[in-house]
């Protein structure tokens, strides 16, 4: 394997390259350059008029930005359906986290490393890292006797189908009784449930005067 | 559902009984389910009203993941006076093939004793495909009680290229009535489904008796 730093002049993209990252993956990349360094070799292979790069093509990107003049690269002899072989290969060769061990290594990072750092190299969100952080800590026992708890507080549907005329007038009389459904709310947080109580219990407390008529 | 497990398992260390009882079940997140689910189990979703999911560990890997949910409407039904707060249904189990043999009966013990140590839940649901040649071997291991096929629900095809549970028909669009839907010029067609296996386990035993089905003999795969 021959490794030789050429001259960013003669390296070109890859026309045919498949692999496009948004401006988000992009900067992530920028700042894994600035923090760690460019650590991986350019995989080129000389078309006649300068190099064609297989794999490392945001990377040469970025050099250019970071005006590197010279870049070390691992030149390959392939014609040009191999070159697309060994570039998707390159690109889609690898294993899958285990989202277990995954957990333990974030967590293991977050001791000394702040999440905002973290996220500037790492595809993913703030929730995304705490809930990584947090898998394979809970219990059983904990995680059921919550939801225990909370399904026995839920508030319950009660699910109407209306046609688009009967919606209205079922609208229109909740938004009548909301101001009452306010002030008598009780311990539903729903105002909306509470309205629609309320008119019930009106209409039922009003059959029930009219059947002692 | 079970994801079928067909390749020959290698013990998780030395000793796979060691291995065994080094198994974990601890809470996951459902976006965490469905991240190991939808690649591994071989229905490739996480249905809709999954209420609890539990990730299986093995010296910190996690290696397989359940989900409990609210299955089918009208489950709950196969057992008199009950309601619908007193099942749950076990909707995905998918094993790594790295666990060792017997994994998949730990961890549904391991499961069914904490909800009913810590739920007042009554009973669980499970189903197995036989068009996809599942008989519920694990449940016959595990003793829960076969109740015959269950009448499976149609799907629904709208022509948007998806077959559309009747949940989700009525969720996008208020109903799963076909006369209705036809009345408002919607070309619907329903797609009849294979029935599945159905198995009951009581983790309340004093409500074996309300069981309104009859309890019968397990099924076996054909021998071809």
């Amino acid at each position: 394997m021959e490794i030789i730093e050429l001259p960013i002049e003669v390296l070109k993209e890859a026309s045919w390259n498949v692999n496009q990252p948004n401006e988000a993956m992009l900067q992530r990349l920028r700042s894994s350059i600035q923090q760690f360094g460019f650590v991986q070799n350019l995989v080129v292979r000389y078309l006649g008029d300068g190099y064609e790069v297989l794999s490392g093509n945001q990377r040469l990107k970025l050099l250019r930005e970071f005006n590197v003049s010279k870049v070390p690269c691992v030149i390959v002899n392939l014609d040009d359906a191999h070159a697309r072989l060994f570039a998707q290969a390159l690109n889609h060769i690898h294993g899958d986290d285990d989202l277990g061990l995954r957990a333990e290594l974030i967590r293991e990072v977050l001791k000394t490393i702040p999440e905002e750092q973290i996220l500037t190299v790492l595809p993913d969100t703030m929730v995304g890292l705490k809930g990584m952080a947090t898998l394979g800590q809970g219990t059983v026992a904990g995680y059921l006797q919550n939801w225990e708890k909370a399904r026995a507080v839920r508030l319950r549907n009660l699910l109407f189908k209306l046609t688009s005329e009967q919606l209205p007038t079922i609208e229109t009389a909740i938004d009548r009784m909301l101001p009452e459904a306010r002030r008598k709310q009780g311990v539903s947080p729903n105002f909306r449930g509470t309205a629609l109580y309320l008119i019930c219990k009106s209409y039922l407390e009003k059959e029930t005067l009219d059947d002692h008529k | 559902m079970i994801s079928k497990i067909s390749l020959p398992r290698e013990g998780a260390g030395s000793n796979p009984n060691s291995a065994l009882h080094a198994i974990q079940l601890i809470p996951i997140s459902q976006i965490e389910a469905r991240n190991l689910l939808v690649p591994n189990h071989y229905l490739h979703s996480l249905p809709g009203g999954t209420k609890l999911s539990l990730g299986i560990f093995l010296n910190a890997r996690l290696l397989g993941a359940l989900t409990f949910g609210v299955g089918p409407y009208f489950g709950y039904k196969i057992v008199n006076n009950a309601e619908s707060d007193d099942v749950v249904t076990l909707t995905r189990l998918w094993l790594s093939d790295e666990l060792p043999r017997n994994s998949e009966s730990k961890v549904l013990g391991i499961a069914l004793r904490s909800l009913k140590r810590d739920t007042s839940l009554k009973f669980v649901l499970a189903y197995s495909d036989p068009s996809a040649g599942h008989f519920g071997t694990i449940y016959q291991a595990s003793n829960w009680l076969y109740t015959g096929l269950s009448s499976a629900t149609a799907l629904y095809d709208i022509g948007d290229g998806i077959l559309h549970h009747s949940r989700s028909l009525a969720h996008s669009l208020g109903s799963h009535s076909v006369r209705y839907l036809t009345s408002q010029g919607i070309d619907v067609k329903t797609v009849p489904q294979s029935a599945k296996h159905r198995y009951v386990y009581f983790l309340d035993p004093s409500w074996k008796s309300r069981l309104s089905v009859s309890i019968l003999s397990y099924p076996k795969k054909e021998l071809e």
